[in-house]
């Protein structure tokens, strides 16, 4: 386990030193990224077959020392990151950094990231959490022009605060449990009194929501995703947009059971509304950028609305539908920068992965999500979501129509050949996923039981 | 002192998301700076313990908690290279725009984006 940090940790901390325009440079960021890649598929294995991995960091014993604890959901997390992450690099890398910092960043938010979904303390969940976060600050500003910089402006401010929310949470979570582990403070949880134990709880909803663009809190997001440059878009929406997806699931259902329990329907009503609003923004749009920000902001409903039924159904519901909408995202965001037959194919099968269109990976999860109404035994709920699959299927095709069939489109000409190839990889792999899905089944079925058995 | 620890700490993050509100960018930052500051202070807040010295105590006695206040060092060590990072991209965006108001950048943004649309007819009608 120490390796899968250590690994993007010293790369990262090289890399940044060097002069990431080269083109050598920005060809050993994606290398520290696939060998961190490895890392994690090795330690996913070990995890699968032999339950939960700890280490205790500096030889300390527990309690002392800072515990570190891969469990399935952690890693799944940690894998779908990291692979978007690997896309974005290697796009820019063929395409030619245009920022000396650019590859040294992105495997150091590699390293903020791995080590997130990895710890099992609430103190260094916030450490990594902002590692990650000022990493993603300095990304967004990748391309230097006015437009990028605005993004990022509005990017820190807002999830600055939403980080400081975080702090407040924790401050009052040492308060009311007078410990830091997540086992510790989730044992502890249900002797504390029920408005304290509700407001901490408050706090950290509001903070992740704010990280991943939930109905009332997206504001932000459109104007950073549609400013930014495609790659750090990927970035942003496939890999840090999971932050705020990761803690929700390991917060809500790990730690802060009996809130989620009593908060259940306020979360499906926001997540209905998160899933009509950005359904119906994303069908009005113009620009592909902002359709697929508004896209975002629908498909994090889903999460929440899993999230909220709850039980082992809902929550392998929840893990599997954020693997897929990060693989998703990635892929249309890449795609959406580039021209030409192939991509226009990538574009059609992340469009269709969106829309919940077997064989895509997006079939899984939106027949998980069905499940979990039908479980949830609410009508309702199923009609939200074929009204929200409807919708996407809409916006995505209009879009599609927009871009790749319009003649006179201002970016002309066919992108190169091996920026092609990696979108057509990237969805190749989304499709392959969708028909061989056991795997990703498997491992977010261990994840919902990881958060169950931690809880009961 | 638990109170007074509270009401600072209300106090400041009330004027910091006052400031943050505010059009002119230094002031956004400033507001960061004071939210930081009001949840270090939550922060020791929320955990004041009377008692020795951690280090080395008499056996038997109360210690305070020396836990809070690694945590508030390392939250504000965190915090002081986020506000350098966010006053350096204001820097930033002041030598590009010669501006720091919120509302005249985006005025900016928009008339900038008109007149790349322009310029996008004027190729179509070409073309055509």
């Amino acid at each position: 386990m120490a390796t899968a940090l250590l690994v993007p940790w010293a790369g990262g901390a090289l890399l940044i030193a060097l002069d990431g325009r080269r083109r050598t440079v920005a060809w050993l960021s994606v290398g520290a990224l696939a060998a961190t890649l490895g890392a994690l598929a090795v330690l996913t294995v070990r995890v699968v077959s032999a339950g939960p991995q700890q280490t205790v960091t500096g030889g300390w014993p527990a309690g002392i020392g800072i515990v570190l604890r891969a469990d399935a959901l952690g890693v799944t997390f940690a894998l779908v990151s990291i692979l978007v992450l690997l896309a974005a690099s290697a796009h820019e890398a063929i395409a030619g950094p245009r920022a000396r910092t650019f590859p040294g960043l992105v495997v150091l938010l590699a390293a903020g990231l791995t080590g997130l979904f990895l710890t099992a303390d609430v103190f260094d969940f916030y450490v990594f959490f902002e590692i990650s976060m000022t990493a993603s600050y300095v990304l967004t500003t990748y391309g230097g022009r006015v437009r990028q910089l605005r993004a990022a402006l509005v990017f820190a401010a807002v999830n600055l605060l939403g980080s400081f929310i975080f702090l407040l949470s924790v401050a009052g979570t040492y308060r009311i449990t007078g410990a830091l582990a997540m086992a510790d403070v989730a044992e502890r949880m249900p002797a504390v009194g029920p408005n304290a134990g509700m407001l901490v709880a408050v706090g950290f909803f509001i903070a992740f929501s704010v990280k991943l663009g939930l109905f009332p809190f997206h504001f932000w997001l459109p104007t950073v995703y549609s400013g930014s440059t495609p790659a750090v878009a990927a970035i942003l929406s496939g890999a840090v947009a999971n932050i705020g997806g990761y803690g929700l699931l390991r917060f809500g259902a790990g730690v802060f059971t009996d809130q989620l329990q009593a908060a259940a329907p306020a979360l499906i009503v926001l997540g209905a509304a998160s899933i009509l609003y950005g359904g119906m923004l994303a069908v009005s749009r113009g620009d592909t950028a902002e359709m697929l920000a508004y896209s975002a902001i629908g498909q994090v409903g889903y999460v929440l609305v899993a999230l909220g039924v709850g039980g082992p159904v809902g929550l392998a519901a929840a893990v599997l539908y954020s693997v897929v909408n990060a693989l998703n995202k990635g892929l249309l965001f890449l795609a959406s920068g580039l021209r030409g037959p192939v991509v226009a194919g990538a574009f059609v099968i992340g469009a269709l992965s969106v829309a919940g269109v077997p064989p895509a990976v997006g079939f899984m999860g939106k027949l998980e999500l069905f499940r979990t109404g039908i479980t949830a035994g609410s009508p309702a709920l199923v009609v939200l979501l074929l009204v929200g699959s409807a919708l996407s299927l809409v916006y995505m095709f209009q879009t599609y129509q927009r871009e790749f069939w319009r003649t006179d489109h201002p970016v002309s000409g066919v992108s190169a050949l091996p920026l092609r190839a990696l979108v057509a990889a990237l969805a190749l792999l989304v499709l392959a996923v969708g028909l061989w899905a056991e795997p990703l089944l498997v491992l977010s079925e261990r994840a919902a039981d990881a958060l169950s058995g931690r809880s009961g | 002192m638990i109170l007074a620890f509270a009401l600072t700490a209300a106090v400041l993050f009330g004027s910091g998301a006052y400031l943050l509100l505010q059009r002119d960018l230094v002031r956004v930052v400033v507001g960061i700076a004071l939210i930081s500051q009001s949840a270090a202070v939550t922060l020791i807040g929320s955990s004041l313990t009377r008692g020795q010295e951690p280090i080395a105590p008499d056996p038997g006695q109360p210690i305070s908690d020396p836990v809070p206040q690694a945590l508030v060092l390392t939250a504000l060590v965190i915090g002081l290279a986020t506000l350098a990072l966010v006053l350096a991209l204001v820097n930033r965006v002041v030598t590009a725009l010669r501006t720091a108001e919120h509302e005249e950048l985006a005025a900016q943004e928009t008339e900038h984006e008109e007149s790349l649309e322009a310029d996008q007819q004027r190729d179509r009608d070409e073309a055509a």
